[in-house]
């Protein structure tokens, strides 16, 4: 048995996944979390540092890490990349006037070494409000259909009203079961 | 942080990743390795955390002084809740330094007792261990310098049961950065006979928190719990 094998028999025993939540400031990650676990949002401040959420779902033993997206703190996202198995790159879609900014951050993410074997779930977050670019719009301003390195997906949500978190999730944990829990 | 944990997941603690994984496995064989007593290791000068995981027992003394937390981490927020009913159990959050001056200061704690602030008394009542499903969150402040490769590791001993022992790897954090941490998980469904000693005897369940950096022991914390709450005057 090959030692990709029996790391790969681990996995499977603990069905565990580490999913990384990154994207610009003010796209709603943390909201995007607190939201997906039931809790209020009416307190959420800039994240200037890291939220972790240690939870069960569908089986799954998830570790969620949510990084403060502030360019200052940009720098230290890789120091976060190490074995993810899911990316969940979210999208303040009614922000147009950063949609570029936040399309180079993606790609060069992509380009990262550790990122390589990952999911890509984007969230184009903010549906509730006025004037926000469809998925359609987002994919195509965010050149997703170049990607051919990553399994890739994108889902219009909204955190304020929970809609269709959960679409999004089960899409990116299910594709990463299917890469990494199925193997005999 | 978490309260009372679910026996099976002893060896649940974990991050996402191969290297540690791996260095689960170990872990796991060093549960069944020789078990060292408190006394061995305080001789031993530093511990680290597979010392911790061998201790058979809660510990009596802090096996670090508060000074060994020369990264300045400081724990801002405990808080508990039931995800049944999204009931806020239990909060506590330490006051930003400029308020603290405005209150009272503690009579008890006038004798400045170099262990306050390591310890903590939690009181609840006996429905708290009937919860289904809790998230236990804490939230901590770190210094200006970055820390790599945190990790606690939490046992929980009722008298010389383990009941649970939880190990998680925060791994980089950011200087100057605030961070938060929840643990959502399944509450055990305890024994009756052992639910009832545990409310019988407060303050018998206790628990052992130990905070590494670069496996090198930086903080120590303890706390110990009551569920009788509501059942005395």
């Amino acid at each position: 048995m090959g030692f990709l094998t029996v790391l790969k028999k681990m996995r499977q025993k603990e069905k565990e996944m580490r999913l990384l939540m990154l994207g610009l400031d003010n796209a709603g990650k943390t909201t995007i979390l607190k939201r997906f676990n039931g809790e209020a949002i009416d307190t959420i401040s800039p994240t200037l540092g890291f939220n972790i959420k240690t939870l069960e779902h569908r089986g799954y033993k998830l570790n969620v890490w949510d990084i403060g997206g502030q360019k200052s703190l940009r720098s230290y996202w890789r120091n976060y990349f190490e074995c993810t198995d899911g990316l969940i790159w979210v999208v303040d879609s009614a922000d147009k006037r950063r949609l570029e900014d936040c399309r180079k951050e993606l790609h060069s993410l992509l380009g990262e070494e550790r990122l390589a074997g990952a999911t890509l779930l984007v969230f184009a977050n903010k549906q509730d409000l006025p004037g926000a670019l469809t998925a359609e719009e987002i994919r195509d301003v965010l050149e997703l259909e170049q990607i051919k390195t990553h399994h890739w997906q994108i889902v219009w949500c909204s955190a304020l009203t929970g809609q269709n978190l959960l679409e999004g999730m089960d899409w990116i944990i299910s594709d990463i079961a299917s890469r990494i829990f199925t193997l005999d | 942080m978490s309260i009372v944990g679910n026996i099976s997941h002893k060896k649940s603690g974990n991050v996402g990743n191969v290297a540690v994984r791996q260095a689960k496995t170990r872990k796991d064989s060093i549960l069944d390795a020789e078990p060292l007593t408190e006394e061995q290791l305080l001789k031993k000068g530093s511990v680290s955390p597979d010392d911790v995981l061998r201790l058979p027992h809660i510990t009596e003394n802090y096996l670090c002084s508060p000074e060994a937390n020369v990264y300045d981490i400081d724990f801002t927020r405990f808080k508990i809740r039931d995800l049944e009913t999204g009931t806020i159990l239990f909060e506590i959050a330490k006051p930003p330094p400029a308020d603290t001056e405005d209150n009272e200061p503690d009579p008890e704690q006038e004798e400045s007792d170099p262990n306050a602030g390591r310890f903590v008394r939690y009181q609840f009542t006996p429905q708290f261990l009937k919860l289904k499903t809790v998230g236990a969150t804490v939230e901590f402040t770190v210094g200006n310098k970055a820390v790599s490769k945190f990790r606690m590791i939490e046992r929980h001993f009722f008298r010389d049961k383990l009941l649970k022992s939880f190990d998680f790897e925060f791994g980089f954090c950011i200087p100057n950065s605030k961070n938060t941490c929840e643990h959502i998980y399944e509450f055990p469904t305890l024994a009756p006979d052992l639910v009832k000693e545990m409310i019988l005897h407060p303050f018998e369940t206790r628990s052992d928190s130990f905070y590494f950096v670069d496996d090198r022991l930086i903080m120590h914390n303890k706390a110990d719990y009551a569920y009788d709450g509501g059942l005395q005057q």
